[in-house]
């Protein structure tokens, strides 16, 4: 049996099959404009890629910012609850998550079962987001992907006070201007975001071992600053941007099985 | 289910608090900014007692007196009365609650735009005897002032009938309440909050006249519906059907509220066997406090968690304005407390001016899994 998952976050869109509770593949791409086209595209592409028939295809779970646009998915789930699943489905042992995506960071706590049991999201604003990293790198002029490598080469990293991505912007503008250097801005941008994050984390009570989910893992500077805040070390996988995703898979399949 | 000409006065009223359908034919109106205000003064003295709104208009005129920290309630009913919208009124009522709350009111007298303009300085503290006779005291300098207002005494008469007029009023909506409790599908949130929201608004005759009317239209079924994915509303005002509908969409129904724009103005009636000032009094001293006043240290704990347990809810949703200071000091320890008692929460922070739907959907959802 053969089961999707759909997560069309606000930059990304993701798709992961799952047969037989065995992980087939996952496949990422950008999430454009349009979200009903993300979702018929990712899904398509991920299908090509594996060779697998639509027709073979048991059910479908959608979820992130976009899940509603998914018309083809049986069922849309919060991203919160794939993201538990997911992350629950990868590594029974984990009790935590905390997702830091494009638009969204979360803090999620989750039981021996991988039910959420609590939950934080950021609401005043888009610091220490994806959103926010990509307009730092943009003002900085380095590669969104090569941005946490740089950071942690920083011996002095700079101190970024604000807490609004607009500020902060300026923030750093003022600093390229004083000649500070990028890996010490970079680091500084990382350490504030990863502050934020951890404040999710502290409400949320979260405890070893947590894991990190989302795009921004992929940020190794930002992973290991959020480590320094927090005192414990995250896990994260090759997946871990996809995790929502075969979150979402699994829950298909879950669904699949109960009709 | 509620019929489009039942709900069609309340709708009005909530729409344009003047419609013809249901504005007071004679009395001039007073506008009220809390649920501390006492009403029931107000209708004595002759005039009509209104809940102010904010019109969720961008904030353009008040941004010259009011921060962007300030809540988005104060700051929505400035803008209000700053661009001429609210020049109906004859004046309006400050009860002491929040610190906002006291610079709108001080900024309002300043601008001196109403013919009449009251502090209402209640205690703070509210479990003391001498809070009893301070609160007497502050009610009966009200009342002197909108004599000189109405340029008539308040009778005892009056007091009673007005006492009278409020009691049928809370008596009425905590009838809807049992029943949306009780066969949750029979009342739409939505409607229920337009219902509370048109009988702040409108003529309180009117207003008792017709919410009698509905209960008796109402028929609770006798085998209660399942438990599944109850929710009690805690916060200051909630003004805007969409979150009802956000909660239903999720298969959560809201069974009992915590809200200046809900219970924590209904609940609760005067007593009428004895002095009407004295009753009136202890009214605003024996209902449930909001975070701005102080009675016992865990009475709001306590009273959300047998909220809790009387309606069968699993949790209790925080609807907070951003930056309300009262009611985010107060969330922590709630937090805590009701996830101690075994009822899970959630905090959703809004902002008036500000839709945005997507995220809380996805808080709601996500609640809906965990209750």
């Amino acid at each position: 049996m053969i089961c999707a998952g759909i997560d069309i976050g606000s930059i990304t869109a993701k798709a992961a099959l799952v047969r037989d509770q065995e992980l087939v593949d996952t496949l990422v791409i950008k999430t454009g404009y349009d979200h009903v086209k993300a979702g018929e595209r990712v899904f398509e592409q991920l299908l090509k890629k594996t060779g697998v028939g639509r027709e073979k295809v048991c059910a479908v779970v959608a979820t992130g910012y976009g899940r509603a646009s998914v018309g083809f998915a049986d069922k849309a789930m919060t991203e919160i609850l794939c993201h538990g699943t997911g992350a629950h489905f990868i590594d029974p042992a984990i009790r935590g998550i905390v997702d830091v995506g494009g638009q969204d960071s979360k803090a999620i706590r989750l039981d021996d079962t991988g039910q959420v049991t609590d939950f934080a999201m950021n609401d005043k604003c888009a610091a220490g987001t994806g959103r926010f990293l990509e307009v730092m790198a943009n003002a900085l002029d380095v590669e969104l992907a090569q941005m946490g490598e740089v950071g942690l080469q920083s011996q002095n990293p700079s101190k970024i006070s604000s807490i609004c991505t607009v500020f902060a912007e300026s923030e750093v503008i003022s600093m390229i201007a004083r000649q500070q250097k990028r890996e010490d801005i970079i680091a500084g941008i990382h350490d504030s975001a990863a502050a934020r994050v951890a404040i999710l984390a502290r409400k949320t009570k979260l405890a070893d071992p947590v894991m990190m989910t989302g795009g921004v893992a992929k940020n190794t500077g930002m992973r290991k600053a959020l480590e320094k805040h927090l005192g414990f070390e995250l896990t994260t996988g090759r997946l871990a941007q996809e995790n929502g995703a075969i979150g979402a898979a699994v829950l298909a399949s879950r669904l699949s099985v109960g009709s | 289910m509620l019929t489009t000409e039942q709900m069609q006065p309340f709708n009005d009223a909530v729409n344009d608090p003047l419609s013809a359908e249901t504005a007071s034919k004679e009395r001039e109106i007073i506008g009220t900014l809390c649920t501390y205000a006492p009403e029931e003064l107000i209708w004595a003295a002759g005039f009509h007692p209104m809940r102010l709104f904010s019109s969720k208009s961008d904030i353009v005129l008040a941004e010259n007196h009011l921060q962007a920290y300030c809540c988005s309630l104060v700051r929505g009913i400035l803008e209000d009365s700053l661009a001429g919208r609210l020049d109906f009124l004859t004046g309006t009522v400050f009860p002491h609650t929040c610190d906002s709350m006291q610079r709108l009111s001080d900024i309002w007298r300043l601008k001196g735009k109403y013919k009449f303009f009251a502090d209402v300085v209640l205690p703070v503290k509210l479990n003391t005897p001498s809070a009893r006779t301070y609160m007497l005291d502050i009610l009966n300098t009200f009342r002197t002032e909108l004599e000189a207002a109405g340029g008539r005494p308040i009778l005892e008469q009056d007091l009673h009938e007005a006492i009278h007029l409020f009691n049928r009023i809370r008596r009425s909506l905590r009838a809807l309440y049992d029943i949306k409790s009780q066969n949750p599908s029979i009342i739409s949130g939505a409607d229920l909050y337009t219902l509370v929201k048109g009988s702040m608004i409108m003529d309180k005759v009117q207003a008792a006249d017709r919410l009698e009317q509905l209960v008796s239209t109402l028929m609770p079924v006798d085998t209660p519906e399942n438990d599944t994915g109850r929710v009690i509303l805690s916060g200051s005002v909630c003004d805007s059907a969409a979150y009802y509908q956000v909660i239903e969409s999720a298969d959560v129904q809201v069974v009992a509220d915590d809200l200046c724009t809900g219970q924590r103005w209904f609940d609760g009636e005067i007593e009428d066997q004895i002095d009407p000032m004295a009753a009136i009094a202890d009214r605003y001293m024996d209902r449930m406090i909001c975070p701005a006043k102080h009675s016992d240290l865990t009475i709001r704990g306590e009273h959300l968690a047998s909220l809790a347990k009387k309606h069968r809810a699993g949790g209790v949703v925080f609807l907070l304005l951003k930056f309300c200071d009262p009611h985010a000091f107060d969330y922590p320890y709630l937090k805590e407390f009701l996830e101690t008692r075994g009822i899970k929460t959630l905090r959703i922070e809004v902002d008036e001016q500000q839709d945005n739907a997507g995220q809380i959907t996805t808080r709601i959802e996500t609640f809906a899994h965990m209750i």
